[in-house]
């Protein structure tokens, strides 16, 4: 009988894969719903394990999708922390300024619609400029890494395991064990 | 019933559950809190706490939270935005009722069909946005959010309660085994 198929190379990919959706500016904005970057992640790890799938090999579990969920996620937060930082070295805070930019327009908005006091604008202005000055702090993106470590391992098994219920074959399969 | 009677007694029944439904009470009590943290922010910032920033903070890596996006409780915005906001608190109320609709060893899903008929109207909405067709509102982000966020526990608990079991039946403590060494001493 021969093992499954080695998980690392699968997790390597599809989280480099989840750390580049989360990390370059403008296509990270598909994390704004729901971290949905790291749910297709986990998708596509699912896909890319089962593909590897030969006659006489055991068969692709559910156990499996939550290993390679969590893996590529963990891949993923890592890949997203090193090209966000390397990303701000060479262009800088860019990120940041787009987010400033699109808040703006809103606050000016809201100025100007008078559903805003001119205080309260003047005050959220502040906390966007402070959010684009700390975004290059040390602190700050190890508090981000602390935090996708948390959260992507977490989107990463579910979409895994959605690509699980999705992509699996169609034998059935064992009851799960009673105590 | 006395506070310190009650722990053990939870804790019991708890240790006579099979192992789905303990898995699927862990699994609901992880998403409660997911969605309590939504909640919470903006009561504890109403209520002036730091601890309000840091559930902002935490929730801001996976949403926008733009507030003209968001649903508003005590005069604050919620942690995430309504889209996000209904999907996660359709998923806990859909996860809520799941135990009534299917029973906890059922291992097969839905067809593909129905979750694409699910996350439909949401793309639409999206779509119709993006485009200018039609600006999408707080409702139609609600709605649409509250239909898919309802239908996702129908895919994932299955195959979640198969995966944990699979992984506590294989711990070391319990003579964990791989399959393919089940399979060669069989």
């Amino acid at each position: 009988m021969h093992e499954k198929p080695n998980k690392f190379r699968v997790a390597l990919i599809s989280g480099a894969v989840i750390g580049v959706v989360s990390a370059i500016p403008g296509l990270n904005l598909l994390n704004c719903c729901c971290c949905a970057g790291v749910w297709l992640g986990g998708m596509l790890a699912m896909y890319l394990y089962r593909q590897e799938f030969t006659e006489g090999m055991p068969p692709l579990e559910s156990s499996d999708a939550l290993l390679l969920g969590l893996m590529a996620g963990v891949v993923g937060a890592f890949v997203s922390t090193f090209l966000s930082v390397a990303i701000l070295v060479v262009f800088g805070p860019v990120e940041a300024e787009f987010l400033r930019s699109l808040f703006e327009k809103g606050l000016e908005r809201l100025a100007e619609e008078g559903t805003m006091p001119s205080d309260m604008v003047d005050q959220f202005r502040d906390q966007l400029e402070g959010a684009v000055r700390d975004s290059a702090r040390v602190s700050s993106i190890l508090g981000n890494l602390f935090i996708e470590l948390i959260v992507y391992p977490i989107f990463a098994i579910l979409g895994a395991l959605l690509g699980y219920a999705l992509f699996r074959p169609k034998t059935p399969l064992q009851p799960t064990p009673a105590q | 019933m006395t506070k310190k009677a009650f722990v053990p007694i939870m804790l019991q029944h708890f240790s006579l559950m099979n192992t789905s439904k303990r898995i699927f009470l862990v699994f609901l009590t992880l998403v409660a809190l997911w969605c309590a943290g939504i909640l919470l922010a903006p009561l504890l910032k109403s209520a002036g706490l730091s601890a309000s920033s840091i559930l902002y903070s935490f929730y801001s890596s996976i949403c926008h939270q733009i507030d003209g996006r968001s649903l508003h409780l005590a005069g604050h915005k919620l942690g995430v935005c309504a889209r996000c906001a209904s999907l996660y608190l359709g998923f806990f109320l859909a996860l809520l009722i799941y135990p009534f609709l299917r029973t906890l060893q059922m291992k097969q899903v839905p067809g593909r069909l129905w979750l694409f008929i699910g996350v439909a109207p949401m793309i639409v909405d999206v779509l119709l946005n993006i485009t200018g067709l039609h600006a999408s509102t707080i409702a139609t982000r609600t709605v649409s959010g509250l239909f898919f966020g309802a239908l996702l526990p129908f895919y994932l608990v299955p195959p979640l309660l198969e995966a944990v079991a699979q992984v506590i039946d294989r711990l070391p403590s319990r003579g964990g085994l791989t399959y393919a060494r089940k399979t060669e001493q069989v």
